[in-house]
Formats: C-alpha cells, sequence, structure tokens
C-alpha cells in the first residue's frame, strides 16, 4: 500500500517537472512565429506536447517511437500533402520530395529545400527535444542548465531581436523555479537519509513551494524596479561594428548624445561623445539654434504640422524671433562642418539675415518651426561649410518689464498648448514659484531660476525615463529631480504655459569650446569646437512687442543672449545679467567646462575603448583565453590528475605512491560529496563509500592500505589487484 | 585474511561458539571478556540481577578448561575468607594454609559492592599483585588469572561503592543489557529442556591459555596508532568536564586490550578501529566527571564518544 502511494507519488512530481520542461520549451518555439516565416505554429507545439506526452507514459521504445512518428506523418499530410493518406499518390509525392530534397542536400542549395522536408526535420528536433528534456528533466535530474540556456536564449532574442521577452521571461522565472523545487524534493526523497515522515502527502511540500514562487513572482513583478545600470550595450556594440566595419559613421550613434531629430520620447541616460560636429568662426560665443518644436506630449516634444520650406535662393534668411524693437548689433561668423558630421539642417545665431554656401547649395527655410534644410543634390542634402550674417540682439529688462500679456491669437494657440494628462501639481507648483511677481518677466526669471535651487541635480546618466502612465515633466519636477537639459527646458516651456504665458521648445548646440589655434580665423575671430556633447536645448519665451526672447533653465549652463538695463537705472551696468549675478556672468564659461569635463570623465572609459580599440580587445581576448582554459583546468582538474596519478601509480610500485594514490581517491571522493569525518576510520569510511556504489572495491582496498599503514608491511603480490581496484574506484567517482 | 604467525587463536573462536550455545545475543560482552582474559586484564560487569553475568563467566570458565572459584561478597564478609587462612593442624604440629577462592584461575566476585572496603581491598590486591600476603606470606596466585566481578548499579543501600581510583584495576567495566524479544524467545526454548550450559566442553586448557596470551603481546601496533591513543587519553585530561582524566595506566589497558582485541580478529596488527572500538569500555569508568558536567547530565561514556567524534584518524605516514 505504501509503496504504491510511494509510486504515485514520484508519478506525480515526475509529470510535474516534465512539464514544467514542456513550459519552458514552449518559451523556445514562441519567438519564432515573430522572428521567423514558420506558420503552423500552434500545430508544431501540439506536435511537441505530443511528444512530451508520449515520453512521459514511459511505453516501450518501439510503440513510443511508431506513435510519434505517426503524429509526425499525421502533421506533414495535413499540412503539405494534398493526397489521400497511404494512397499510392501519397507515396508517389513522398518520394518525389525524398528525391528532390536529396538532390539539393548532396549540391548544398539549402534554399531549395522544400517546406515539406524542412517541417520534417523541424519535427524531427522537437521529437529528440522531448526526449532529450525527459532525459535531463525526470532521469538525470538536471534540470539548472536547461533553465539557464531558457534565460540566455530568452534575453538574447529580447536584447538583439524584435521580440519582446518581458512577460516570457516572468513565465519562465516561475516555471523553472517550481521546476527546480520539485525536482530538488524529488532528488532528496531518492536519497535514502533523509526521511519525509511529516510529510506524507506531496501536496503539503509542494503547495507552499508553489505559493512562494508566485507570491515571490508577482511581489518581483509588481515591485519598483532600478533603471538599468549599464548603458543598454546593442548601440555601443552596433555603433563599434559600423566603425569597425565602414570606418566613422558612428560619428552620431544612436544613442549617443547628440543633436537628432526625434525628440518624441525623452529621457534616459546616454553615453558621452566628443567627436566635433563643426567648428564657428565668430567674435563672441552664442548659442547656435536649429529648430523649434510646439507641441508637448508628455513624454517629449513634436511639431504640431509638418514644416513647410520654402526655398531661399540668394541665401536671404527671414526667420525672425524678435522684432525690430530689439538692440541689435550686426556681425558674421563662418561655420565649417565636420566632413563626416552628415548633418543636413544649418545651425544658425540669433537674429540670422543672410546665409552663404557653396554655389550650388540652395537653402530651404522653415519659418514656423526656424529651420533651415539645405538642398543640394550633389551633397546629398549634407551641409558643408557656410558664413552666416546676423544681428546679434540684446534685449532690454525694462523694455521685457514693460511687454505686456496680450498675445496675438495665433502665438496663444500654439504656444499654449498642453496635454490633457499632465498632472495638475505642475501647475500648481508653476503658480506657487510666481506668486510673488508681476510681471511676465518676473515671472518667467522665477521659473528659470527655480531650477537651481530646491535640490535639482544635473546629470547625463542614470537618468529616468517616464512610464507609460507617467509624464516627462511631472517625473523631473517631483520625483526624480535629477536630468540635462532637456529636462530642464521641457519643464520650464510646460510650467511657463500653465501660467499661460506662451514658451517654445529650441534645440541647437551651445557655443563649443575655444579652439586653441585661432590662426586660421580672420581677424578678430575665435574659432570654437563644437562637439556633439553641445548638443543643448533651450526655452524661448514670448513677450509681446519684443517677440521670442531666449532663456535658459538648465543648471551649469548660463544665457549667452545679452540683457541689459537702461543706464539711466543702473549705473555702469550696461550688459549685465538681470539677475545682477556678476558671478554667474563671469563663470558661466567655467561652470560649463567643469560641466564638460565631467562629461568627458564619463565618456573616458567608452573613448579609451574606442580609441584603443584594437589592443585592449586582443588584451581582452588573451586574457578571457587563459582565464577560459584555467577554468577548463581546473574544473576536470580531477580528470586529469587521474589520469596523472595513474601513470605514477604503474610506474613506481612503492608505499609512497600508495599512500599518496589512496589519498588522492579520499581527495577525489570527498569533492564527490563523499566526505571522510575527522574521527571516521578508513574502515567505517570505506563502508560507506561501497554501500554508495554499491561494490566491495572500497573496503578491499582500504585493507591492503590498512596493512601497509598500521602494520607497516606492503603485500607486493597484491600490486595488480590493488592498482585495478583504486582505478576502478576513480572511474566510478568521477562517473 | 592473510598468513598468521599465531597458532592458538583458532581456539579463540571456539569458546565464543561455546558461548553464543549458552547465552543468546551476547557476542559482544562474550568478546570483551575475553579480550580482558587474553589481555590478562579483568573485567567489572555492571548490570541488573539475571541477565546472564554469572552465566557468561561460568561458560567462560567451563570452556577453557581451568580452575572456576565463585565469592559471592556480603557485608560480613572477611578478607580471610577471600584470601584463605592459616589453620592449626594438630596431627602435624603446624599451620597450614588453606587457600581461599583467590587461588582459582577464574574468580567470580559476585556483587563486589556489597562487601566492606577491607575485603574489597583484599581482591583488588590480589588483581593488581598476581600474589596474596597472608600471615606474612607471600602467596602466588596461579596462572592464569582472571577476574570478573560483577556489582549492581540499581541498588545502593547497604553496599560500599568502588573507589574511583580502584576502578581502574579493572581493565573493562561492561554492562550487559537485556536481550531483545526475539532473543528472548530463543533463550526460553533453549532452556526449556534442561539448561545448556551443562552441555559446554571445554576447548582450551591452561597451557595454551597462557601461550595465547603470549601470542597477545606480539601484535605489532604501529607508532601512528600508538599516536592514536594518546590523542585520545590526554584528550579526556584536557577535557573541561573531567575532574580527574584517564592515568598512563589507562593508556597502557587501551593498548593491551586493542592487541587482544586484533587478536581475536585473527590480525596480528592493531588498527584504530580496534582502539576506537574499545575505548569507551577501557576508558570510561577511569574518569571522574566534575560535578558540574554530572549536573548537566553528562556521562564518562559520552565524553569518550566525543573525544573519538574529535580525534584524528591517523591516515598518512611520513616517507623520506
Amino acid at each position: 500500500m505504501r509503496l504504491t502511494q510511494g509510486g504515485n507519488r514520484q508519478l506525480l512530481l515526475r509529470t510535474v517537472i516534465y512539464l514544467c520542461g514542456f513550459l519552458l520549451f514552449w518559451e523556445w518555439l514562441r519567438p519564432l512565429g515573430t522572428l521567423t516565416d514558420t506558420g503552423s505554429l500552434t500545430v508544431f507545439i501540439i506536435y511537441a506536447g505530443f511528444c512530451f506526452f508520449i515520453s512521459l507514459l514511459n511505453l516501450r521504445w518501439w510503440l513510443s517511437m511508431l506513435l510519434k512518428l505517426a503524429g509526425l506523418l499525421f502533421i506533414l499530410d495535413g499540412l503539405f500533402i494534398t493526397e489521400t493518406f497511404f494512397s499510392k499518390g501519397w507515396f508517389h509525392l513522398v518520394y518525389l520530395h525524398i528525391q528532390f530534397n536529396a538532390d539539393m542536400i548532396s549540391t548544398q542549395y539549402w534554399t531549395q529545400i522544400t517546406p515539406l522536408f524542412r517541417s520534417f526535420l523541424f519535427l524531427i528536433l522537437l521529437w529528440l527535444m522531448s526526449y532529450l528534456m525527459y532525459y535531463w528533466f525526470v532521469i538525470s535530474k538536471r534540470i539548472f542548465l536547461f533553465v539557464l540556456l531558457t534565460f540566455s536564449y530568452l534575453t538574447v532574442l529580447d536584447t538583439f531581436t524584435t521580440y519582446e521577452a518581458d512577460v516570457a521571461i516572468v513565465r519562465a522565472f516561475a516555471v523553472s523555479l517550481i521546476a527546480l523545487g520539485i525536482s530538488n524534493f524529488y532528488k532528496e526523497l531518492g536519497n535514502e537519509s533523509v526521511t519525509f515522515s511529516g510529510l506524507k502527502r506531496v501536496s503539503a511540500w509542494v503547495l507552499p513551494l508553489i505559493g512562494v514562487i508566485l507570491f515571490s513572482s508577482i511581489v518581483g513583478f509588481a515591485a519598483p524596479k532600478l533603471d538599468p545600470q549599464w548603458p543598454d550595450p546593442v548601440p555601443y556594440l552596433t555603433s563599434t561594428s559600423k566603425n569597425a566595419g565602414f570606418g566613422g559613421e558612428g560619428g552620431s550613434g544612436v544613442q549617443k548624445v547628440g543633436y537628432g531629430e526625434d525628440d518624441s520620447q525623452l529621457g534616459g541616460s546616454f553615453v558621452q561623445d566628443n567627436s566635433l560636429v563643426f567648428q564657428a568662426s565668430v567674435e563672441e560665443k552664442h548659442y547656435w539654434r536649429i529648430e523649434t518644436k510646439d507641441l508637448y506630449t508628455g513624454k517629449g516634444w513634436e511639431k504640431s504640422a509638418e514644416p513647410d520650406y520654402s526655398l531661399t535662393s540668394n541665401g536671404g534668411i527671414s526667420i525672425t524671433t524678435f522684432e525690430n524693437t530689439v538692440e541689435t548689433e550686426k556681425r558674421k561668423g563662418l561655420v565649417t562642418f565636420e566632413s563626416d558630421a552628415f548633418f543636413s539642417k544649418l545651425v544658425y545665431p540669433y537674429g540670422i539675415s543672410q546665409v552663404d554656401g557653396e554655389e550650388d547649395v540652395n537653402y530651404l527655410v522653415d519659418n514656423t518651426f526656424g529651420s533651415i534644410a539645405v538642398e543640394a543634390p550633389e551633397k546629398q542634402g549634407i551641409v558643408d561649410e557656410y558664413q552666416v550674417t546676423y544681428d546679434s540682439p540684446s534685449f532690454s529688462i525694462d523694455q521685457l518689464e514693460a511687454a505686456g500679456e496680450e498675445d496675438p491669437a495665433d502665438i496663444a494657440d500654439r504656444y499654449l498648448q498642453l496635454p490633457d494628462s499632465l498632472p495638475s501639481r505642475v501647475g500648481n507648483l508653476a503658480s506657487q514659484v510666481v506668486d510673488d511677481e508681476e510681471t511676465r518677466y518676473d515671472k518667467v526669471k522665477a521659473v528659470e531660476q527655480y531650477f537651481n535651487r530646491n535640490g535639482f541635480v544635473y546629470q547625463t546618466k542614470d537618468v529616468a525615463v517616464p512610464d507609460r502612465n507617467q509624464d516627462y515633466v511631472d517625473q523631473f519636477l517631483f520625483e526624480s529631480k535629477a536630468g540635462y537639459c532637456d529636462n530642464y527646458s521641457t519643464s520650464m516651456v510646460v510650467m511657463l504655459r500653465t501660467l499661460d504665458i506662451p514658451a517654445r521648445w529650441v534645440k541647437g548646440f551651445t557655443g563649443g569650446e575655444l579652439s586653441p589655434q585661432t590662426e586660421g580665423g580672420s581677424e578678430g575671430m575665435n574659432v570654437y569646437k563644437v562637439t556633439n556633447s553641445n548638443a543643448h536645448s533651450w526655452v524661448e519665451v514670448y513677450f509681446p512687442d519684443v517677440g521670442w526672447v531666449p532663456f535658459e533653465p538648465t543648471q551649469g549652463f548660463s544665457n549667452p543672449i545679452d540683457f541689459y538695463q537702461e543706464a539711466d537705472t543702473t549705473e555702469g551696468s550696461t550688459e549685465t545679467d538681470t539677475d545682477a549675478d556678476t558671478e554667474e556672468e563671469e563663470r558661466p564659461g567655467n561652470q560649463q567646462e567643469v560641466g564638460e569635463e565631467e562629461d568627458e570623465a564619463a565618456s573616458a572609459s567608452g573613448g579609451s575603448a574606442n580609441a584603443s580599440g584594437g589592443w585592449s580587445w586582443m588584451a581582452a581576448a588573451v586574457a578571457a583565453t587563459i582565464a577560459g582554459a584555467a577554468g577548463l583546468l581546473f574544473i576536470t582538474r580531477y580528470r586529469w590528475l587521474s589520469v596523472i596519478m595513474k601513470k605514477k601509480f604503474h610506474k613506481n610500485k612503492s608505499a609512497k605512491t600508495y599512500q599518496d594514490a589512496y589519498l588522492y581517491l579520499l581527495k577525489v571522493l570527498s569533492h564527490k560529496g563523499i566526505k571522510r569525518k575527522e574521527g571516521q576510520t578508513l574502515r567505517e569510511y570505506a563502508q560507506v563509500v561501497d554501500q554508495r556504489f554499491e561494490s566491495q572495491d572500497m573496503i578491499r582496498l582500504t585493507h591492503q592500505y590498512e596493512r601497509m599503514l598500521y602494520r607497516n608491511d606492503i603485500d607486493s603480490t597484491q600490486w595488480g589487484k590493488v592498482t585495478e581496484l583504486w582505478e576502478n574506484l576513480i572511474k566510478r567517482a568521477l562517473s | 585474511m592473510t598468513q598468521q604467525a599465531f597458532l592458538y587463536n583458532s581456539k579463540i573462536s571456539k569458546v565464543l561458539n561455546n558461548i553464543r550455545k549458552v547465552i543468546v545475543g551476547k557476542d559482544e560482552p562474550a568478546t570483551l571478556s575475553l579480550v580482558a582474559l587474553l589481555a590478562e586484564g579483568h573485567v567489572l560487569l555492571e548490570d541488573v540481577p539475571g541477565v546472564g553475568k554469572t552465566m557468561l563467566v561460568r561458560t567462560l570458565a567451563k570452556s577453557l578448561d581451568c580452575d572456576f572459584k565463585r565469592i559471592q561478597f556480603t557485608p560480613d564478609l572477611l578478607p580471610s575468607d577471600v584470601t584463605g587462612v592459616s589453620i592449626y593442624n594438630p596431627k602435624e604440629l603446624e599451620f597450614e594454609f588453606r587457600g581461599g577462592p583467590i587461588l582459582g584461575n577464574i574468580v567470580l566476585a559476585d556483587e563486589i559492592n556489597r562487601t566492606s572496603p577491607k575485603t574489597q581491598s583484599a581482591l583488588l590486591e590480589g588483581m593488581e599483585e598476581n600474589s596474596v600476603t597472608v600471615d606474612g606470606n607471600t602467596i602466588e596466585l596461579k596462572q592464569p588469572f582472571f577476574v570478573m566481578a560483577t556489582q549492581n548499579p540499581i541498588e545502593y543501600e547497604g553496599t560500599y561503592p568502588l573507589p574511583e581510583a580502584q576502578l581502574d584495576r579493572f581493565l573493562l567495566k561492561l554492562k550487559m543489557g537485556y536481550p531483545t524479544a526475539q532473543e528472548e524467545m530463543q533463550m526460553l526454548q533453549k532452556t526449556s529442556k534442561g539448561h545448556p550450559i551443562h552441555d559446554v566442553e571445554a576447548v582450551i586448557n591452561k597451557q595454551e591459555l597462557i601461550a595465547i596470551q603470549r601470542e597477545v603481546k606480539e601484535v605489532y601496533m604501529d607508532q601512528n596508532v600508538q599516536r592514536y591513543i594518546i590523542d585520545i587519553v590526554t584528550g579526556t585530561r584536557a577535557h573541561h568536564a573531567a575532574y580527574l582524566g584517564v592515568s598512563p595506566r589507562g593508556s597502557i589497558a587501551l593498548m593491551k586490550a586493542a592487541k587482544a582485541f586484533a587478536y581475536i580478529h585473527d590480525r596480528d596488527y592493531v588498527l584504530p578501529d580496534d582502539v576506537k572500538y574499545l575505548a569507551p569500555f577501557v576508558l570510561a569508568h577511569r574518569i571522574i566527571l566534575t560535578s558540574e558536567a554530572k549536573f548537566e547530565g553528562m556521562t564518562a561514556e559520552g565524553m569518550v564518544e566525543e573525544l573519538l567524534e574529535k580525534a584524528s584518524i591517523p591516515v598518512r605516514k611520513e616517507y623520506s
């Protein structure tokens, strides 16, 4: 009675383990639907399940083989063969298929193999897998390797292909833990030294196990997760491989910092990239504008309309961001793009009036978003070199203070847009910040300054990405409080819009770094190098009668545009920051340098990997090989040591060799889990070993060894036998 | 197992067979008694009445063709009742020595703790010195000389417990223990038609026994096994629960017993297994525990077991 109970229990456990195996195997099949053109995936899964089921029944080998073969033929027939099952035509068709595919294989035209034959091979594979899994899961009870393989498979697919393994990994997690837990229990049951007298019923053990696993899965699923601590390796790998392959296309690598067109999903960390984009030869450093965006989606920025480009053949640019009332100073500059920058839009300073490029280049201007594209068929729309003429503006604070609140209807329409999903606390915060301020200018300054206090941190790493139901600005203002220019500028625009102040988001580059070699520039000109890490975004706010005025909310950056107060108000400070923070005025360069130094430090690792790529790859490969070899030697140490020891044992018949060999055997056995306790005599230990191996070899060998050890007497006639016993035992211990 | 230099050890199994015929399921006390006999030591059997202590000794004595004497100790027994007394012979006009029971080869001292220390010490002196002094004359005891003393651990009233210092005159202290139900069943069947002890025949004579005792001394004990013994014995001295550890006499006793044990098992060298097996029987009664340890429920046997767990078995030799 008890025996059958035990048998039932074993069968149940085996079934559950094997079922888990099938579920894990299913996870291997699932991606085939999305990744390959495998049709009728369900049929294959059903066939796999069928094979697994047959294996579990433990039928006679020929019967299970027949059943599986029948299932295979049935599927092939149903999928591909229209002839009646086992009719003459059917056999003929099968014969033709076999002949054709045999030809194709022998001539190595792999692609020509017929779908029927491919399906046939795949079904055979499923069949073999069912057998293999039965062996792994039920007979040898070693399932960890397969679990590991499954996880690797899923993660690799998730990382490098379009397959989303989010749910699959959770499923695999739960299933594999259940399988591991039960198989461990199953093993313990087989172990005679352990008795589960208190656990007569399997459910007493298995149900809590499953409960714990499900609970932990749910907790793990629901718990908040850290963002990835390492940058996504895929862009890095792809960019490195591109560099390796084509040399220099990776300048604008996918997720590196830099200017990009798509801002619909802001957030996340980026890899620093100090590759040069363009050099600017200008009198004074200023920001380089590229375009603006007006539509805030809650996740990022988009354009509310398609850009409307109009051709300017003579180079005159009609982009006006401010009214004529603003004081300006006429300047000229020269912009030279790096040949591998592949930029299709112009960077230009505030107040641009004229662009002079090469003769055959035309410029397309979009006034709404302020972007200038290049039309140069021979150059594939890529910007090269051009001269800009511009009227650098200086804004009068008095004028700004005096500006009213009456915005033109089209401006208010377009630049007060906010998504419905924006949490109301953003608006509340904005009202709170500007509570004491009267004029629009003061309000804008208050919001701009808000980020300098209140615990905001500038960082490019570990920057949060908003969740599906989270607002980008809301997350930055209330949760993360850490980010870079996009976070600050977007937040400022959104906060201003909640206060009914029209504002927009501007993209471009900061002024760059002063190049030490200025010989190339004409007189009075400084050459600035602008790199990908100078890519920036800032804010423009509309003031009636003045136009769009740039503001800079990002910590560590300062507004390069001049603001001045009338001489009669504050004597001698014609050109001072509105905040009258002279220190800040002097510091902008420094501050930015500090920021850039940090950036450099951050990018140093990546940079060195690129620069000395050849070396470090070689070194890494050599180190990995050596480590691998050492690891392999270490793992297999008992095998090769046994061979050495065996040679020695055969050659040198002395008591010392005998002792070494015997002690080595003890070591191997102890490594295999049969450890001799300190107070255990050799004979007692030998009995334990023999019980495990179900033999008499150890006790016989031990008798000989005892004789030598405690009698000081070696029976040389027994030497051959001793060697044989020893070899048997080593073989058994290592198997 | 292997060829032996011993002439008589085949006789040992015959003795054991005899004992098996009479007493069911008591191989361990029988073997251990033989160990003591061969090692020229004595045995203290401690157990409740009726478990076969006396029967064991009687069978042993009968198998050995030796002079068997029995002393039933009582509180009024005098030393001279043990050693013997000189009696005036009016015919010869001189004192004539009449030997006491101690002058046998195998002596059963039943309930040794019931008599006065004076009488006890008369026996114990004989056991240690192999001679007794009566009226100023020293009388050599017969050889072989083997004492099996029994004592009852249950009754304490009217007893004179042996002083611990004297306990180590005994090579081994044994317990008989109750037989299992199956063994007891067998026993009933055997004794239903007359007691089997009457069928026991002597298989070893005195000379052979002496020769065996000599051969036992020849059993080889390697230095590393000796070191193992010393490890255990010194362990008892260093143990925190020991008021008094095992004396060097204990080490010698363990060595002798181990040799005899190896001999009985047809081996001419001693294994650590022998030492490990015998240690509780040889050492436990030589240890005096501190009263704290006793209070905590510790026993001398437990302490020896604990030390055996820890003492490292020699598994290698130094080869130059």
